[in-house]
């Protein structure tokens, strides 16, 4: 009775979804409204030309973002009168709301941009589209690097087109390090070092970082010692020993509680980075990714410096990071046409001109030399760190597996908790490995 | 109830005025931000005059996203909430009508299952409700949010239920002796006295949609449709620098509308709720 | 005679028609459906998988957080809704003094609850009560020790409590009127006979107010229940600090919208449902024993 309810429902839903898909509408995934395909049809300038053809892209981010790749679009539809693109665009928490029912209902844009810690659930579940068939022929990716496109692999099938690749630095203001005494930070400094300049930096009345996601920087500690955060395979923790954890977390909880680092608290009324401690002289450096460098020393308003994380093994635990993908959904009914606008966005001098590696550095070597001599220092900076991680990191890992924004969650609880000593990383570390292998279990 | 003494009076005035002061320092807050330059709004939070004093955020705000200004928004949420609010009003007046002053087999189960709707959050129907919208070709149009309002509202309905009690009903009797139809009985007599309830109903409709949020967000892809919630939504990042000031402006801007909306109707409100009371 | 009340059947049909017609269309298959999905494992990609009971049973024996927004969320209500009745109703009686400029303070008083739900009045809030925030000035300023309101639990709960609290204008308006009914012969009566305040209050406006008291009180229970926004732009949508704020329709929406976990959002929604109408339930029923009815006598 159960087998038949459950076979009744499945099928139901199926029926329910394959009508969605398919019906009722005659041009790429965008739904019948006013401003749909038909204009472009009713254009058909030349009588030879291709069909025309309407685009959704969908993407999050901010106002300069939205100006500028409206700007990208409109060159596009330019050099391509046959292409209508309509835009959709909100902020990031909006972006995912806004997608997930979208993908419910088989309704997603032609091209979406893609994160990812979202990336392997979309794609495992049949939503988005292998872009395999589609490189050297629609994409040219003649300029672009294996481990540049490996970030957007899922097995051995590619679901994202790689648009910038970050890497992990610490931003710092030289002028409030100088109150502790350095010119610039130890070019090997180590984990130690870490713990001493920040001493150094409570007793000047500094904050010395302003938080480590652990998520993230946890990540890197393991893999200088050799570990991964996830199985291969994504069904469980990648790493057996304890101690690792117990190590890092102890050390991000003394800083914060010797006063070197804010209480969750504090970062908790954090509003945005205008707020954040460095920009108001509170903190010496900022752990993040190398596309959000221009951002803080814009918003500082006074210079800032970029340096490497503490070692030892960096090369091993440093990696190039996909800051963001375009991937096409396989409910798009026009793959190629998509293709050919992601070909555009990687590889057209004149594209990039505009976006000024705002997504990251770009993948193209082409095109990262033909932009770098136009760029602000700033900009130029965060290109020749790149290229000097490019040479000192390895592989990185794959994209992270169904149940991350669950583990990240976990991981917020846990360092909370330590850092109000409600439990101890020992109990911590027993516990992240329960309960998390649990979230990972389902995976199986 | 309070007596009118000349004592009270001396004292009331100031207690009741420290009070809407205390009530109404965040929103002075918020107006007197929107003249601040967004990197100062919070580190000056404590001070509420701003120093410098600049207009610039509201000529940024309005300027907008994407190209389209800020007065297209107001323009699209007008369209959305005004649509909303007059399908709202009336058909919750119609079925009200019939829920109040009608017998019929199975109203209580009916009144029932309208009550049960005000009791779920909106996330629960949220996907199956966007799925059937799908399927119907109504994503990136109004019609998903507008349409169902025009077939009632639990809360309205409820509200001018109660008020239609109130009304004695020796007044239908007249009437029907006097040969009028039960429409004519609602069009006429019934609605013209629910004339409280139905402003109330029209400045709580009005300001809930206002700023909802949800609905545009599922159903508006393109930035040429969105509403006010949405777009005041796109000022903030977390990537890269929120413009507060023009986000804080633009809020300001917006709830123009709604003040004005209120105060014009304010009086409506509590002259009118009094005359006829919401005893149940 | 049969016709007759056929017809008057059928009318009272048609004037709930567009209800019936728009809660067919619109309502009941995504309710229906939802009630569904909370048997079931689904994660908005793929087809549902039946999982039976096992949604429910996670909850209630694994879920140490679900335990938690329960908690969190009883106590909000608690505290809430009668703080916010209680104040809208002072405040209600303290504006039903009729004077010509009354309409000023009336309108100013209100003015928060209007502008309500948007992210703009989360965000201020949030700022108002930041470390070094008005509130903690205010509170020194008083001789108090200042309160960490996002570093602990209890403190940041009742920061949302305090902006619902904030926000009580709908009930107060809903109280003038039910005030501005009570006939004022009522009071002079009992001022003659030598009442005080204090007995005229618990002996005429109580109990005449005791209808729209009912009212208030459900309606404020319900909306206290689904309380959604404050939380979410208050806390970032987390919940913290320590899922002290973690009300339970964040942690749906989490479970939901973050997780990707639907089946087991819907499954809350619906256990949020049946304990939320049984409430309203109970509390009508004993409404009985308090809530007097001029129009049907004495209770």
């Amino acid at each position: 009775m159960r087998k038949t309810l459950l076979m009744t429902l499945v099928l139901l839903l199926a029926l329910g979804l394959a009508a969605c898909a398919s019906g009722g509408r005659s041009d790429s995934g965008s739904s019948p409204s006013p401003s749909s395909s038909s204009p472009a049809a009713s254009q058909a300038p030349s009588s030879s030309g291709p069909e025309p053809v309407t685009l959704r892209i969908a993407w999050w981010g901010s106002q300069p973002r939205h100006d500028y790749t409206l700007q990208v679009i409109e060159m596009y539809q330019q050099a391509n009168p046959h292409v209508k693109i309509e835009p959709e665009y909100a902020s990031w928490d909006d972006y995912w709301k806004r997608l997930a029912p979208q993908a419910a209902a088989g309704n997603l844009p032609d091209i979406l941009q893609m994160d990812l810690s979202y990336i392997t659930q979309y794609a495992d579940n049949g939503q988005l589209e292998d872009l395999t068939p589609y490189l050297n022929k629609e994409i040219d990716v003649s300029d672009v690097s294996e481990s540049a496109l490996s970030g957007g692999r899922l097995g051995d099938k590619l679901y994202g087109f790689n648009l910038g690749v970050n890497a992990l630095q610490v931003h710092y203001d030289p002028a409030l390090l100088q109150k502790i005494g350095l010119d610039k930070l130890p070019d090997d400094w180590t984990w130690d070092t870490y713990l001493e300049l920040g001493r150094k930096a409570k007793d000047a009345g500094l904050y010395f970082e302003t938080g480590l996601r652990p998520e993230v920087f946890f990540a890197y500690y393991l893999r200088q010692n050799g570990q991964r955060l996830y199985s291969p395979d994504g069904t469980s923790l990648g790493y057996d020993n304890d101690q690792l954890f117990v190590d890092y977390f102890t050390r991000t909880r003394d800083m914060v509680l010797m006063g070197a680092s804010p209480t969750p608290d504090v970062t908790a009324q954090i509003k945005g980075i205008e707020d954040d401690p460095l920009v108001k002289g509170q903190a010496i450096s900022v752990w993040q990714w190398s596309n959000q460098y221009v951002g803080l020393q814009t918003a500082a308003g006074r210079p800032l410096e970029m340096h490497p994380l503490p070692g030892p093994n960096v090369k091993q635990g440093m990696f190039l990071k996909a800051s963001m993908f375009f991937s096409i959904a396989s409910n798009s009914k026009h793959k190629e046409e998509a293709a050919k606008f992601i070909n555009f966005f990687i590889n057209d001098i004149e594209a990039n001109k505009l976006i000024k590696g705002d997504r990251g550095v770009p993948v193209a070597g082409k095109v990262k030399e033909a932009l770098k001599p136009l760029l602000p220092p700033e900009l130029q900076k965060v290109f020749e760190y790149i290229q000097w991680a490019e040479q000192n990191s390895s592989p990185a890992d794959p994209p992270d597996p169904v149940g991350t924004a669950e583990i990240i969650a976990l991981f917020k609880d846990l360092d909370d908790m330590m850092k109000f000593e409600q439990i101890t990383p020992e109990e911590a570390a027993k516990r992240f490995r329960e309960e998390a292998n649990a979230i990972l279990a389902r995976n199986k | 109830m309070l007596s009118k003494s000349a004592r009270k009076s001396l004292l009331y005035h100031p207690l009741v005025t420290v009070f809407t002061i205390l009530m109404l320092y965040p929103v002075i807050w918020l107006i007197m931000s929107s003249f601040k330059p967004s990197n100062l709004i919070f580190a000056t939070a404590d001070s509420l005059i701003p120093k410098p004093w600049i207009w610039d955020n509201y000529a940024i705000g309005w300027k907008g996203i994407g190209g389209y200004t800020f007065g297209t928004f107001i323009g699209n949420t007008f369209v959305i909430v005004a649509l909303a609010t007059v399908g709202a009003v009336f058909s919750s007046a119609f079925i009200a009508f019939g829920f109040a002053r009608l017998q019929f087999f199975g109203r209580s189960f009916w009144f029932a299952v309208m009550m049960a709707t005000l009791m779920l959050p909106f996330e629960v129907v949220m996907v199956p409700q966007y799925i059937l919208f799908s399927q119907l070709g109504w994503i990136n149009t109004i019609l998903p949010i507008v349409v169902p309002a025009w077939f009632g509202q639990a809360f309205f309905i409820f509200l001018i239920m109660q008020f239609i009690r109130t009304i004695p009903t020796e007044l239908d009797e007249a009437a029907i002796i006097d040969g009028c139809g039960r429409f004519q009985l609602f069009a006429r007599i019934i609605l013209p006295l629910t004339m409280p309830a139905l402003a109330t109903a029209t400045i709580f409709s009005f300001y809930w949609r206002w700023e909802d949020l949800l609905g545009p967000l599922l159903y508006l892809n393109r930035p040429k449709q969105y509403t006010v919630s949405l777009a005041l939504k796109m000022f903030l990042d977390n990537e890269t620098i929120s413009n507060w000031g023009a986000m804080f402006a633009m809020s300001v801007v917006s709830l123009v509308p709604v003040v004005v909306v209120f105060f014009l109707a304010q009086k409506y409100i509590v002259e009118g709720i009094s005359t006829s009371g919401l005893k149940a | 005679m049969k016709a007759r009340q056929l017809r008057n059947h059928l009318t009272g049909y048609v004037f709930i028609s567009p209800f019936i017609i728009g809660f067919l269309a619109f309502t009941f298959i995504p309710i229906c459906a939802s009630l569904v999905l909370s048997f079931t494992d689904y994660n908005l990609f793929s087809p549902p998988r039946w999982a039976g009971l096992d949604n429910f049973q996670n909850l209630f024996s694994q879920d140490t957080k679900y335990w938690k927004s329960v908690r969190v969320t009883l106590t909000y209500v608690l505290f809430a809704v009668p703080l916010r009745l209680i104040f809208a109703l002072l405040v209600a009686m303290l504006l039903n003094v009729p004077f010509r400029g009354i309409f000023v303070y009336r309108t100013l008083i209100y003015l928060p609850s209007i502008i309500g739900g948007s992210v703009a009045v989360a965000i201020m809030w949030r700022n108002l009560f930041g470390n070094e925030g008005i509130i903690n000035l205010g509170l020194v300023f008083l001789g108090f020790d200042p309160v960490r309101w996002f570093g602990n639990p209890t403190a940041a709960l009742w920061m949302l409590i305090l902006l619902a609290v904030w926000q009580f204008g709908s009930s107060m308006l809903i109280f003038l009127a039910g005030l501005k009914n009570i006939p004022a012969t009522y009071y002079e009566a009992a001022s003659v006979d030598g009442a005080g305040p204090l007995r005229r209050f618990f002996r005429i406006t109580l109990p005449l107010l005791s209808p729209v008291i009912l009212f208030n009180l459900i309606m404020q229970t319900i909306a206290a229940f689904i309380t959604f926004i404050p939380a979410y732009i208050i806390t970032k949508g987390e919940g913290g600090p320590l899922d002290g704020t973690l009300l339970y329709p964040l942690y749906l929406f989490r479970k939901g919208f973050v997780f990707y976990h639907m089946g087991e959002a819907s499954a809350m929604a619906w256990i949020l449902l049946m304990v939320v109408a049984l409430l309203t339930a109970l509390l009508f029923a004993t409404s009985r024993f308090w809530v007097y009815y001029e129009s049907k006598g004495g209770s």
